[in-house]
């Protein structure tokens, strides 16, 4: 797969990413910078205190030479450091929240992948029974109720609701208890909720997708071939229509990856959820202007990735495409 | 292909088996709790706001200084009900004790031989010499503090501005790396002008103050924990002079926090949480009975599903960390209807709210500027026109916050004039009507008026409220003008930009000054944080009269300044704050005052 082409593609794509991450971290750097107020300010801290720590932190230069500063580190894999909690390195800070929404994100996918192809290849399968339309009933619900509305029922069910009736037996923990990119029980449990809230919105669009797909490909004559062969169904199924009939659902993945991304912020807020979505909100409402421009910068780079892997990954579904 | 119902059934149950079945857990919940102490002595509970800096020589913000409390020590502390009692000094200086001069310019300080820094080390009068001339040369928040002491603005003048630098780190290490240099050097020779004249060692175990003039207020002031009054150790902020407050410490470590409290930071995690041990062998009393402290960091935004964590039993408390504003009624109503009423602990917190009006600043103008008749009319018809009373039972349903009808100072501190004593806090819309009759018959003075405010917690609702009262009593329509960014709305008020505009102050120490030197005045406009712009002859020389007194002379001088902006109708009172947490019932010695959380070391978990 990896042919000249291919590396070519993937080099163009790369540098593609570059630009535009840095051209995200300019404009973000410039529109927080400009912003009235910051970090420091109070009630105490004002007049000549104030004007030395903002000289301190090269906070009184002008935003293009702070850019560049912040570039020649960026580069480097330095993002700066926090003004909040003073002098922190951000990179680790960053990196640590992304390793947990990346297991937010990762679980999200599974569901909505496992939910929304396995959903839409039964429905495709019995369609027009009352399987077919339960399923698609519940496609429709899940893309009909967005994912902080399933997140909330979520928890004043399992977390409130079943807690009180349990008497504390019984109910799903808040805050998150999981680790920073480890497994376990405990990040098991805290990642099922949050999972599946953004994977039932997400999943009901495969679902549909992966239906409509299954309902054409079904109905080829290599497949009325293959099972006049005598192959069992399942094998007919999964080894001859799934393949193809997953080429429409790939075209979807770029927008559903980015619905996950977008999913997370709004989820870790709700569950909060120590990752990257939870710092993209308070980096900016606690004025931390060097974490918020090193959170949207990862961001850039999250998805401009996202989006190269997907673009591979359709070579790989279909080999009529090439690079 | 077929697939069963039973297939289906058993996803569906699988899935909610992931969330639920998975989720059993030890339970929580109020409950009688026994005399025992638990096995486990680990205290459990989130803050809002992340750390800014545990560098006592910089620190500023409450939730810093109300968790450093327990991290280092001062030379005194304040107790559970706000007394000063000895920390690392012996004894309260006093004339009586000897400790201070009879001409109250000289304070002997000795200190507590058994005194240890957590890594062993014993504290030595260069220990308090290095940290106070520290503070003053870092020119934090809270340097004012040291103010009084001779020789303060030379050794700032001295230790010089930080260079600007890249990200920040680079100057912040030249700038505080020299100073560590500098000092380090110095106090070993006992003198140098990094250390302002004022602050000797006459023997390892006396630390002799001298101050430039009388100062009333300096012994609580320094007393201030968590602030420019803590020791620290060289030792530990040699090896990294920026970021030594952030580093946990380990054994033998050279550049972390090191401090003289009963615990130590066990680890850090910045914007997500950090943990807590207790020192053993600790030198002070009492013994801590918790061994950990497990602290997260959340947003405010999370404080629904962390009272849900603390009905499951996640968190042993809600509210340390100066987080007692964050509890909305809906929730506090919430908890008082379940199991879990009776966790509830409400506290009055020293922390007033009042609008003021632009009363110095010429270049904003507006009708309520400078002393004339017409202007203090204006001021005093808006203030009658308010129904203080109302305010807390509408807006804070008498549970957020009680009415402030006792003047500026919070009730519970010196300098709380009683109950109903603040003129200003009276309600008269008949008199109210007739001062604007008075002084803007045809309304062309109070058109288009605005009140600024930052937005967030019950600020819009009493906005709103005021607005209602205004147009209710007076006729006229005042607009609103909110802030979502708090930051540029403390950068325009302090620097005088409202006509009318929320305002407010929490206590840092239980003394008078702390309000009237920084809010109004001279001194507060040299130090760019008079809001009104306030500024009266009699009153700056009835400030530096009570400043220089001790605080039973002082006092009848402070109230004549409240009469002052009384008299003046400087401000309309609004509403003294009240705390709420809750903590479980196993959680022994967990409490709160007006200033602070009571600390760690008093408390326990119980058997439950």
């Amino acid at each position: 797969m990896l042919n000249r082409g291919t590396l070519i593609y993937i080099a163009q794509r790369v540098v593609l990413i570059a630009f535009t991450v840095m051209v995200v971290s300019f404009g973000v750097f410039v529109v927080v910078h400009s912003l009235p107020g910051n970090a420091f300010i109070s009630d105490r801290l004002h007049g000549k205190a104030l004007q030395l720590l903002l000289h301190q932190y090269g906070l009184d230069q002008p935003v293009v030479i702070q850019y560049w500063n912040w570039l020649k580190g960026a580069i480097h894999g330095d993002l700066g450091i926090s003004l909040v909690t003073r002098g922190a390195p951000i990179t680790p800070i960053v990196l640590k929240e992304l390793s947990v929404s990346a297991m937010v994100g990762g679980a999200a996918l599974l569901v909505t992948i496992g939910l929304g192809v396995t959903f839409g290849v039964i429905a495709a399968i019995r369609q027009n029974t009352w399987v077919d339309y339960t399923l698609t009933t519940f496609a429709v619900i899940g893309y009909s109720v967005p994912s902080f509305v399933i997140a909330s029922l979520g928890i004043l069910i399992f977390a409130n609701w079943l807690n009180n009736v349990s008497n504390g037996a019984f109910y799903y923990p808040l805050p998150w208890q999981g680790t920073y990119g480890g497994g376990g029980l405990s990040t098991l449990i805290s990642l099922s909720l949050p999972a599946i809230s953004i994977g039932l919105y997400t999943s009901g669009q495969v679902t549909r997708i992966t239906r409509a797909s299954m309902l054409e490909v079904i109905q080829q004559d290599y497949i009325r071939t293959a099972r006049a062969k005598g192959l069992k169904s399942r094998r007919v199924t999964v080894r001859h229509a799934l393949r193809n009939a997953l080429v429409p659902v790939m075209s979807i993945m770029p927008s559903t990856v980015l619905g996950i991304l977008t999913g997370v912020v709004v989820i870790e807020n709700i569950f909060t959820i120590p990752g990257l979505g939870k710092e993209f909100v308070t980096s900016i409402t606690q004025q931390d202007y060097n974490l918020t421009v090193g959170v949207f910068t990862i961001y850039a780079v999250l998805i401009g990735f996202a989006n190269l892997i997907v673009d591979l990954l359709y070579a790989v579904v279909d080999p009529r495409i090439r690079y | 292909m077929r697939f069963s119902r039973l297939k289906l059934g058993g996803t569906a149950v699988g899935l909610l088996g992931l969330v639920t079945v998975a989720a059993c857990g030890s339970g929580g919940g109020s409950g009688s709790s026994s005399t025992s102490l638990a096995a486990t002595q680990t205290l459990k509970f989130p803050v809002y706001q992340p750390p800014g800096t545990w560098d006592p020589g910089e620190a500023d913000a409450e939730v810093d200084t109300e968790l450093m409390q327990n991290i280092y020590d001062n030379l005194w502390r304040f107790d559970n009900n706000l007394n000063i009692v000895p920390d690392i000094a012996t004894a309260v200086p006093s004339t009586s004790n000897g400790g201070i001069s009879s001409d109250g310019l000289t304070y002997t300080i000795k200190l507590n031989p058994a005194a240890k820094f957590n890594n062993g080390d014993p504290v030595t009068c260069s220990d308090v010499l290095y940290s106070w001339s520290r503070s003053v040369d870092l020119q934090g928040p809270y340097a004012s503090n040291l103010s009084a002491i001779a020789g303060y603005a030379a050794a700032q003048t001295a230790a010089g501005a930080p260079p600007a630098s890249s990200s920040g780190a680079s100057g912040a290490q030249t700038f505080q790396g020299n100073i560590e240099t500098m000092l380090a050097s110095q106090v070993t020779a006992g003198s140098g002008s990094f250390i302002p004249s004022g602050l000797s060692c006459s023997d390892p175990e006396t630390f002799v103050v001298k101050l430039a003039g009388g100062c009333g207020w300096c012994v609580t002031a320094w007393t201030l924990e968590g602030s420019t009054g803590a020791i620290v150790d060289e030792k530990a902020i040699k090896g990294d002079p920026v970021n030594w407050w952030q580093k946990p410490v380990t054994a033998g470590c050279t550049d972390c926090m090191v401090g003289t409290g009963a615990y130590y930071l066990s680890s850090f995690d910045a914007k997500q949480g950090y943990v807590f041990k207790a020192v053993s062998n600790w030198w002070g009393s009492p013994k801590p009975t918790l061994t950990e402290i497990d602290i997260d960091i959340h947003d405010p935004s999370a404080i629904n599903s962390d009272v849900t964590a603390f009905e499951q039993g996640h968190y042993d408390l809600i509210g340390y960390g100066g987080n007692s504003g964050n509890l909305t009624y809906e929730l506090i109503q919430s908890i008082k209807g379940g199991r879990f009423s009776s966790d509830l602990l409400t506290q009055p917190k020293g922390r007033t709210t009042w609008l003021s009006f632009n009363v110095g600043w010429n270049a904003t103008g507006g009708p309520f500027l400078g002393e004339s008749a017409q202007a203090k009319g204006l001021r005093k018809a808006f203030d009658l026109a308010v129904d203080k009373n109302g305010l807390a039972s509408q807006v804070c349903y008498n549970v957020l916050c009680s009415a402030a009808t006792g003047g500026l100072i919070t009730k519970g501190l010196i300098g709380y004039l009683g109950d109903g004593a603040d003129p200003l806090s009276q309600y008269d819309p008949t008199m109210a009507k007739q001062l604007l009759q008075q002084y803007d018959p045809q309304g062309t003075l109070t058109a288009n008026l605005k009140y600024s405010y930052n937005t967030g917690g019950i600020n819009d609702k009493v906005a709103q409220y005021l607005q209602n009262e205004w147009q209710t009593n007076l006729g006229i329509h005042v607009s609103l003008n909110p802030d979502s960014n708090a930051s540029d709305f403390i950068s325009n008020r302090l620097t005088g930009k409202y006509v009318m505009s929320r305002d407010g102050w929490q206590f840092d120490y239980n003394h008078p000054q702390d309000w009237f030197d920084n809010l109004w005045g001279y001194k507060a406009t040299a130090a760019g944080s008079n809001t009104s712009g306030f500024d009266d002859p009699t009153y700056d020389s009835t400030l530096k009269m009570a400043d220089a007194e001790p605080l039973s002379q002082a006092l009848p001088l402070y109230n004549q300044l409240s009469q002052i902006l009384q008299q003046d109708v400087v401000y309309i009172p609004l509403y003294y704050l009240v705390g709420n947490f809750v903590i479980a019932p196993y959680v022994k010695g967990a409490g709160s005052n007006t200033a602070f959380d009571y600390y760690w070391n008093n408390i326990s978990i119980l058997s439950h």
